[in-house]
């Protein structure tokens, strides 16, 4: 039986026509192959392809080798997957991407539930080719394709007494391995925080694709944070929900190992994480005769250095 | 029925006393050792193919894995040979233990290589700040005397003190399992695996140890 209602919006009044035609085009392909090949592809917010037809302005070239793309799609960590280094791209296929709802609410005049597609809605694709630091003392260059952080917040009207940003991952146990985990040590949803000047600089991005494609899901598709000048873990992946706050929000790393991952975890050589040095990185692919590199301050982008001016980064790591 | 018990196991035993057998469970254990040579093979010809991304850090840590393995399969042979009686199998303990031991050796080289790039700094820096190094660095401290007495000559020049040298291994053993639950970032899954195994063969030997002073209490009693 089906059952209409009256008021429903047509996709096509919400979608660009062409994103609209594209992912009929897309849910056709994917469902022949699952007749064909009996094998589930589950659906995709944006689909394939967009990214391309959307268009971007191309990303300055920052003068280091780009990773390839094989390495950065192949080595995650997506813990919510597993915790091996490849276990994400083994495993988040599974990940149904459509529909995607993001909620932003808390410290905002105008708090919503948005569709991905609406959230894109008149936001002009960028590409941004960034270094990214991971605290375990590796690094990559990715070409991100996305949008500043402040472009969607100042969109939900953030109220004076906001403060900070806080971000959480999606919940799906049924489609997420590692949070059933029996030995996992790591609360589940995933959080992570920004200060709220943090969030609006313009070096923070939302990305939705990377190498001028959208996300693939072991790289937190559809909608992830970047934010280059801190460790990996900062930029959180897969968002379902964006809440400003007060207060410092308690976040997921911080809350699992306080003395090994500050809230701020800003790229810092100088001060070292209990376990191994932060002097030093090992940028991807290396050879197995070492071949690190000095980690710069801030990860290099020293245009950031204002945020915390008066801070004592020793003590606020 | 005696006979028939006898000529199944029979052969089988024998052959378990033979050189033959010492060279197969030597080139067995070598395996995972040539799997890995062939990956840095494979690494040099297309870097990234054989052991991935961060070839370093993989090769660091398949050789710790199997340093763990093989250390703890050093604890299951005795264990084995009480448990079904097989005391012809205690003589390929020392071939199983060398090998532990080297695959330690092995590991550390390429953490010295890999990770440190061989610079004298970092490592001096890792040796005395980072706990977990320091552990695994004397459990290896440890296996080290192990591994020289491991002959024959000093089997026999230490005589009873031999096999209290070589108690040791189970301090190494706990070390070793302390050294991988350290670096545990967010699943224990590992720690609590070789953790179980660990405890299963301490079991084992406290459970042998009570048994062999009950039979002795009870030799005593039935000779007064």
């Amino acid at each position: 039986m089906l059952i209409k209602n009256k008021n429903q919006i047509p996709a096509s009044e919400v979608t660009p026509e062409s994103v609209y035609l594209s992912r009929r085009k897309f849910i056709g392909q994917s469902s022949t192959a699952m007749i064909v090949g009996a094998a589930a592809t589950p659906a995709l917010a944006l689909p394939s392809g967009w990214v391309e037809e959307q268009g971007y302005s191309e990303g300055e070239p920052i003068g280091e080798k780009i990773t390839p793309e094989e390495i950065a799609t192949r080595y995650n960590n997506f813990y919510e997957f597993g915790t091996g280094k490849e276990d994400p791209s083994k495993k988040a296929h599974v990940l149904t991407t459509d529909p995607w709802t993001i909620e932003v609410t808390g410290e905002v005049a105008k708090p919503g539930k948005l569709q991905i597609e609406d959230i894109l809605k008149g936001i002009d694709l960028e590409e941004r080719i960034y270094r990214l630091r991971c605290v375990e003392a590796w690094s990559m260059v990715v070409p991100w394709v996305g949008f500043p952080v402040k472009k969607v917040i100042d969109k939900f009207e953030p109220l004076g007494s906001a403060k900070y940003v806080k971000f959480t991952t999606l919940y799906r146990p049924k489609e997420m391995p590692g949070i059933r985990s029996i030995f996992s040590s790591v609360d589940f949803p995933y959080v992570e925080g920004l200060r709220l000047d943090e969030a609006n600089h313009p070096l923070a991005i939302f990305a939705i694709g990377m190498y001028g494609k959208i996300l693939p899901n072991q790289n937190g598709a559809p909608f992830r944070l970047v934010v280059p000048w801190k460790y990996g873990f900062k930029s959180i992946k897969s968002i379902v929900k964006i809440e400003l706050t007060s207060r410092q929000p308690r976040t997921t790393w911080n809350r699992s190992a306080p003395h090994e991952y500050g809230f701020f975890a800003n790229v810092n050589p100088s001060v070292d994480h209990p376990r191994w040095s932060q002097a030093r990185e090992r940028r991807l692919p290396t050879t197995i005769f070492g071949g690190t590199i000095d980690t710069k301050m801030f990860n290099g982008y020293d245009e950031v250095a204002s945020l915390y001016e008066g801070m004592d980064l020793k003590r606020f790591y | 029925m005696s006979a028939v018990a006898s000529s199944r196991s029979g052969p089988r035993l024998r052959w378990l006393a033979t050189p033959y057998a010492k060279w197969s469970v030597g080139l067995l254990l070598a395996i995972p050792f040539l799997l890995l040579l062939n990956d840095v093979r494979i690494e040099f010809v297309q870097p990234g193919l054989g052991l991935g991304p961060d070839p370093g850090e993989a090769l660091v840590e398949r050789l710790g894995t199997w340093s763990i393995r093989i250390l703890y399969l050093t604890l299951l042979v005795s264990s084995v040979a009480r448990v079904c009686k097989l005391p012809v199998l205690v003589q390929h303990r020392r071939t199983v233990g060398l090998w532990a031991f080297s695959y330690v050796v092995l590991h550390l080289a390429a953490y010295f290589s890999a990770l440190a790039g061989f610079d004298l700094n970092t490592m001096f820096a890792d040796f005395t700040k980072r706990p977990y190094i320091i552990v695994g660095l004397l459990a290896l401290c440890l296996l080290l005397p192990l591994a020289i007495t491991s002959t024959r000559g000093w089997q026999r020049r230490l005589g009873l003190n031999w096999k209290r040298l070589h108690r040791v291994v189970y301090v190494a053993a706990i070390l070793a399992l302390v050294h991988l639950w350290m670096q545990e970032k967010a699943s224990f899954m590992d720690t609590a695996l070789y953790g179980s195994v660990l405890l299963l063969l301490l079991v084992e030997r406290v459970v042998d140890f009570t048994q062999r002073i009950r039979k002795r209490a009870a030799k005593t009693a039935a000779s007064d």
